[in-house]
């Protein structure tokens, strides 16, 4: 029987890069086929593909680390690289929506009726649920540090309800932000107005929406024993994909919500 | 007494278990070498002596690492056996074949309507 001499992760022959790509086809092609022919049978079939890529591959991840002990201190590192490099990319995705907003509202065009607002365009008020939803995200960036503090310190009880108290925070936020898209006087389709308040504010409640599923696998990880008190890098992961989370939305809140009504 | 890690020392009182029973992340499982003491008349399982209060919250994670780490060939996402392949297959029956599907739903949208 070999082993290897080396403290690197040879990961086994995976067909899931194949099946993420090819999901990824099916996705684009999908919304292709419902833009033009009101047809949606592919893009549900790139969606359940898409969603079932992802549980099988980070399935795997999790046997690879807690089962089968491959993630020593190099790997770790180079899954902390990783985790960074992503979010810096997510920085710059949501930097794009952010360079539309300013482009238009710093210069207000005739066809704003060059005032920003726009001419006609009723903003919501930012001292009410905006700045509610600011309140949850701010006490869930504390909750999870508390839950990661907790579990460093061995104290499963602790840890699984500060955890628990951030997954019902994020909830609430989400649900907050569904009833304000409810009662916003204006669409989508009511010019760069609605265009830029609904891209952003979109994206980031997906975001949130993402965030606190990683949480909950958290949770459901934690309930398995699979964390110990030095070794949770997936929990690490996940916090620091939750206060960038929350800092996209305090840019939000201050250059949309706020400065921009 | 050797020094203890946290994790350690919170698997050692919760479970009352020898040291020797414990798994590190990282590193592969050790075989007890020592039978904890049975405690009562009719022979009792190894790891049931603990205080959780259901028994879907036991800590099966040594077991599963025993289990992942067969050497058997099987690679890791294939390694449960009919689950596993089950899902495989119904993922790649519906990427493979969605595709194939996609690409005829394109040649037919790219013909010039009559």
């Amino acid at each position: 029987m070999t082993h290897q001499t080396h403290a690197y992760h040879m990961v086994n022959p995976s067909p899931w890069p194949l099946t993420g790509a090819l999901s990824a086809f099916l996705l684009t092609s999908g919304l292709i086929m419902w833009f033009h022919f009101y047809y949606t049978l592919l893009l549900i079939a790139g969606l359940l593909a898409s969603t079932m890529t992802m549980f099988q591959w980070w399935r795997d991840v999790v046997r690879e680390g807690t089962y089968q002990g491959h993630h020593t201190a190099p790997v770790q590192k180079g899954l902390r690289y990783g985790m960074v490099l992503f979010i810096i990319s997510e920085v710059f995705f949501f930097a794009g929506f952010f360079w539309a907003f300013y482009h238009s509202s710093l210069a207000p065009t005739p066809q704003t009726g060059g005032q920003w607002p726009p001419t006609g365009i009723l903003p919501l008020d930012p001292m009410e649920v905006p700045l509610l939803n600011t309140a949850v995200l701010l006490a869930s960036g504390v909750t999870i540090t508390w839950a990661h503090h907790s579990l460093m310190e061995a104290d499963r009880k602790e840890s699984t309800q500060a955890l628990l108290m951030t997954i019902a925070l994020g909830t609430y936020f989400t649900y907050l932000q569904l009833s304000e898209y409810s009662e916003t006087s204006f669409t989508i389709s009511d010019g760069i107005y609605g265009s830029t308040f609904f891209m952003s504010t979109g994206f980031h409640g997906l975001h949130v929406i993402i965030g606190t599923t990683f949480l909950t696998t958290c949770y459901f990880r934690q309930q398995l024993y699979h964390f110990t008190s030095n070794h949770h890098f997936g929990f690490e992961a996940a916090a620091w994909y939750w206060h960038f989370v929350d800092v996209v939305w305090l840019f939000l809140y201050i250059s949309i919500y706020w400065w921009g009504s | 007494m050797a020094a203890f890690t946290i994790s350690q020392n919170l698997l050692r009182h919760a479970f009352n278990l020898p040291f020797s029973f414990f798994s590190l992340q990282g590193l592969k499982p050790v075989v007890p070498t020592e039978a904890p003491p049975i405690i009562f008349a009719t022979p009792t399982k190894l790891t049931s002596d603990s205080t959780v209060y259901d028994y879907a919250g036991k800590n099966r994670v040594p077991e599963l690492q025993k289990f992942f780490q067969k050497a058997d060939g099987v690679p890791i996402y294939l390694k449960r056996g009919l689950p596993d392949q089950m899902l495989y297959r119904t993922t790649m029956a519906l990427t493979v074949g969605g595709t194939i599907y996609c690409l005829i739903a394109l040649y037919m949208a790219a013909q010039p309507k009559k």
